[in-house]
């Protein structure tokens, strides 16, 4: 019988009921656009950040201390510890090696340069000094579950600019920096001669690399050269690694000796940066994996505030839509009052009457809440597209969300009407007063 | 007359008068929220970007195109600090001063008294904080603290000090003691580096009054950036200044993705407010519907009919616009503080564009009265309208 009497009452005065349905979906689209946006965002900004490069460093733990200053390190060239360069792989096997974005190791060593346009070799100690930075520019990785990584300095250092092109992995070839190509009167194409110690090699340039830091006082080469030159064969020094993290919060930044094992496997299984670092401590034995903090630190404050931002949005949403869903239905109820007496005076109580008001407006809630879903998702999908290049995927989460908010905004909205119209007395309305 | 019919107008039905001006109170607050901090989010996207740190470096001028020597020791003097402008796009700049050097550092409190070589960076130590901002200190730098000594996370764990112990600074037979105020953990060459004020450095190295490389943090968008640069440059002829490619490349890109982002959401947000709140005119509206037909069957003519309740709907318009933007501009204010720690800059244009769209909806909203100017009043009276 209830039933009866919500779905007779609810197919009454349509127009009025499709007002305020549009006026619920309508809040309730933003609501689901902004919502969708915001679980996207977290997604889509992480990997945007990679464009600042790596976010991870990994030295040998039992290195001595680098003499780094504007970039370049002072030591000695024989002096300090490597790694080898034959576990990397191993990086692709941790918990989180999907959101390894790419990693490149680095061996610097000091070296001597001249064009080698020049006949006579100059003598020992008498050419321009500059560092040799040998690292992948674009190398296939075997990786232990059969496929190839492919990965290097562009995937980490994504702000080194080359005029002409990376160096081939297996080819005598480097890119020069623009401050050293200008002191050695080296062009795009040239022959340089870089000695270290006895020995001496010729690299064709094949670029010439811009990056706003010490890299252009440098020449890049492929790896396998510096380690030729260094007379180190299989060996790295430093390692650069972009990952794709979660900004750290409160529970991420806490110690992980002091957790409990129910509380360390959720940290271990968060892609903080912290998790990743240790993991990547526990891949590769004898290294320190440290967070470049400036990146890392600063993305997250960013990620968050962005975040944040968009819920905002989404609560904005809503409160227009109470508001105006409850302006709605109080009009609803002043207009019925006639239909509110007359049941009364049949011998309703005042709960039936809240119930079956209440009744109807969740349906209309679930009619509302329901389009405004279908014209979110849309409205998502042209946002994500607009700023991203990407739509966010639909998610149940979020219709689920949205349905339980419509209820709860429509029956908010009309609470105090609904109050107002249980307690109504039957007679004076009927009277028309 | 005219005036008279809208004051009783207005005066007769208090409840739903409330809940209406409510309702456009309620979008106009939205709207002014929303556009103030949109119209503010310039200014506060470059200064969260400033998350970042330095992003611009002043270095001595790079050695002449030939040269054999590889300057590591160049410096500049102090002076140049001095032309650095204090503010840019209305934001202070921080300028924070470095002289490096590489010492004989040890432990005099250690068993083994061994001798390491260290960079040690001379600088003004409360300014760390700005060129790196992520940079966790150990204990936490309070605002106000003026620490003696720093040192990085692997010099502190090569010497194993803590904070509190001395560490012992060589160079040409000159020597300082580093009383370590803190640790720092960068995750860069800040870790191998121990810091110390500027003058104690400059006394080590026997360079009063020189600088190695000054960083400076920029507030503003990145064409602002660049003009800082270029002005610079031409003021510092002795000297290189270029911006930390890493970041900005990164920055503008990413400035352009949030503020693409905010600009549609708002968009969007502020389009469907306004749809919802004229819905719920509407709704108000057509109740006045038995007004409209009683005006008619006494002989007043459409058009006055008509202009009589678009002016109601546009008076409670202007009034619910005014209160309900002052409250958006308030919201905006305190929530910008809340949530992003800076409290938004109310920008007065968005004061009556909000009040002028909410006008808009108001009329808009009550448009669908015009239907009923071709219904017959009797129509509307038997209640088939």
């Amino acid at each position: 019988m209830f039933l009866r009497l919500v779905a007779d009452s609810f197919s009454r005065r349509v127009s009025r009921k499709l007002l305020t349905a549009g006026a619920l979906a309508l809040g309730m689209a933003v609501a689901t656009a902004a919502l969708s946006v915001s679980l996207d965002v977290g997604d889509r900004l992480a990997s945007e950040f990679r464009s600042l490069g790596a976010n991870l460093l990994i030295t040998p733990h039992a290195d001595t201390l680098p003499l780094e200053i504007g970039g370049v390190d002072y030591r000695p060239a024989n002096a300090g510890a490597d790694l080898p360069e034959a576990s990397l792989p191993k990086l692709k096997t941790i918990f989180w090696h999907n959101n390894i974005v790419g990693f490149s190791p680095m061996l610097d060593l000091p070296v001597e340069v001249w064009s080698g346009v020049l006949k006579t070799p100059p003598a020992a100690g008498a050419a321009p000094r500059a560092t040799l930075i040998g690292t992948w520019s674009r190398h296939a990785l075997a990786i232990p579950d059969g496929g190839t990584f492919v990965t290097g300095v562009e995937k980490t250092n994504p702000w080194w600019n080359v005029e002409g092109h990376w160096f081939a992995e297996d080819a005598r070839e480097c890119v020069v920096g623009v401050a050293l190509a200008r002191r050695a009167a080296l062009r795009i194409g040239d022959t340089v001669q870089i000695r270290e110690g006895e020995k001496t090699v010729a690299l064709t340039v094949s670029g010439l690399l811009s990056s706003g830091g010490a890299e252009d006082d440098a020449v890049v080469a492929p790896l396998a050269t510096a380690q030729e030159l260094a007379g180190r064969p299989g060996v790295y020094r430093r390692l650069y690694l972009s990952a794709i993290t979660k900004p750290e919060d409160a529970f991420g930044r806490r110690d992980p000796s002091g957790m409990t094992p129910a509380e360390y496997d959720r940290w271990f299984c968060t892609p903080y940066i912290s998790s990743i670092a240790l993991q990547i401590e526990q891949a590769l034995p004898g290294t320190d994996a440290r967070v470049i903090r400036r990146v890392a630190e600063g993305e997250g404050r960013i990620l968050t505030r962005v975040r944040a931002l968009l819920w905002l949005v989404a609560a904005a949403a809503l409160l227009a839509a109470s508001l105006a869903v409850g302006a709605t239905s109080a009009a609803t109820i002043i207009e019925r009052r006639t239909e509110i007496a007359l049941m009364k005076a049949l011998g309703a109580g005042s709960p039936m009457v809240k119930s079956l008001f209440a009744a109807e407006q969740i349906l209309l809630a679930a009619v509302g809440g329901g389009a405004g879903y279908a014209l979110g998702v849309l409205l998502a999908r042209f946002l994500g597209q607009i700023v991203f290049g990407a739509a966010p995927a639909p998610s149940l989460l979020v219709l689920a969300v949205v349905l339980a908010l419509a209820v709860f905004v429509t029956l908010a909205g009309s609470y105090f009407s609904m109050r107002r119209a249980a307690r109504y007395e039957p007679a004076p309305i009927l009277r028309g007063e | 007359m005219f005036w008279r019919l809208i004051h009783r107008l207005l005066q007769a039905n208090r409840g739903r008068l409330i809940t209406v001006l409510l309702a456009l109170g309620a979008g106009a607050a939205i709207t002014a929220a929303l556009l103030n901090l949109r119209v503010d989010a310039d200014r506060r996207l470059t200064s969260e970007f400033r998350s970042f740190g330095a992003n611009v470096v002043i270095a001595p001028a790079p050695a002449e195109s030939g040269s054999a020597q590889f300057e590591k020791s160049a410096t500049f003097d102090e002076s140049v600090l001095a032309r650095v402008p204090a503010k840019s796009s209305g934001a202070p700049v921080a300028a924070v001063p470095f002289l490096y050097l590489v010492a004989d550092v040890s432990n005099p409190a250690a068993a083994l008294h061994t001798v390491v070589p260290a960079v040690v960076a001379g600088t003004r130590l409360s300014g760390l904080a700005q060129v790196g901002p992520g940079w966790r200190f150990d204990p936490p730098l309070s605002v106000s603290a003026s620490p003696r000594c720093l040192a990085g996370s692997r010099v502190a764990s090569q010497f194993a000090v803590r904070p509190g112990a001395t560490l012992l600074l060589q160079y040409a037979g000159r020597e300082e003691r580093c009383v370590l105020d803190g640790i720092l953990s960068a995750g860069g060459a800040e870790d191998n580096q121990i810091f110390v004020d500027l003058a104690a450095a400059q006394r080590l190295a026997a360079q009063p009054g020189r600088l190695s490389l000054v960083q400076v943090s920029v507030t503003g968008n990145p064409r602002a950036v660049e003009s800082f640069i270029g002005s610079l440059s031409g003021a510092l002829p002795q000297a290189s200044v270029r911006g930390v490619r890493q970041f900005s490349d990164a920055e503008a890109k990413l400035y352009e993705r949030i503020r693409g982002l905010l600009s549609a959401t708002v968009g969007i947000i502020l389009a469907l407010t306004a749809l919802c709140v004229m819905a719920a005119m509407t709704n108000a509206a057509m109740e006045r519907k038995h007004d409209v037909g009683l005006m008619k069957a006494l002989g007043g003519p459409l058009t006055r009919i008509l202009h009589l309740f678009l002016a109601e709907a546009a008076l409670l318009g202007l009034m619910g616009g005014m209160l309900g933007a002052a409250v958006g501009m308030l919201l905006s204010v305190w929530l910008g503080a809340a949530v992003f720690g800076v409290a938004a800059q109310p920008r007065w244009i968005v004061y009556p564009v909000t009040v002028f769209l909410t006008v808009v909806v108001a009329v808009t909203g009550a448009f669908p009265l015009r239907r009923l100017a071709s219904v017959r009043p009797a129509v509307i009276f038997r209640g088939e309208a």
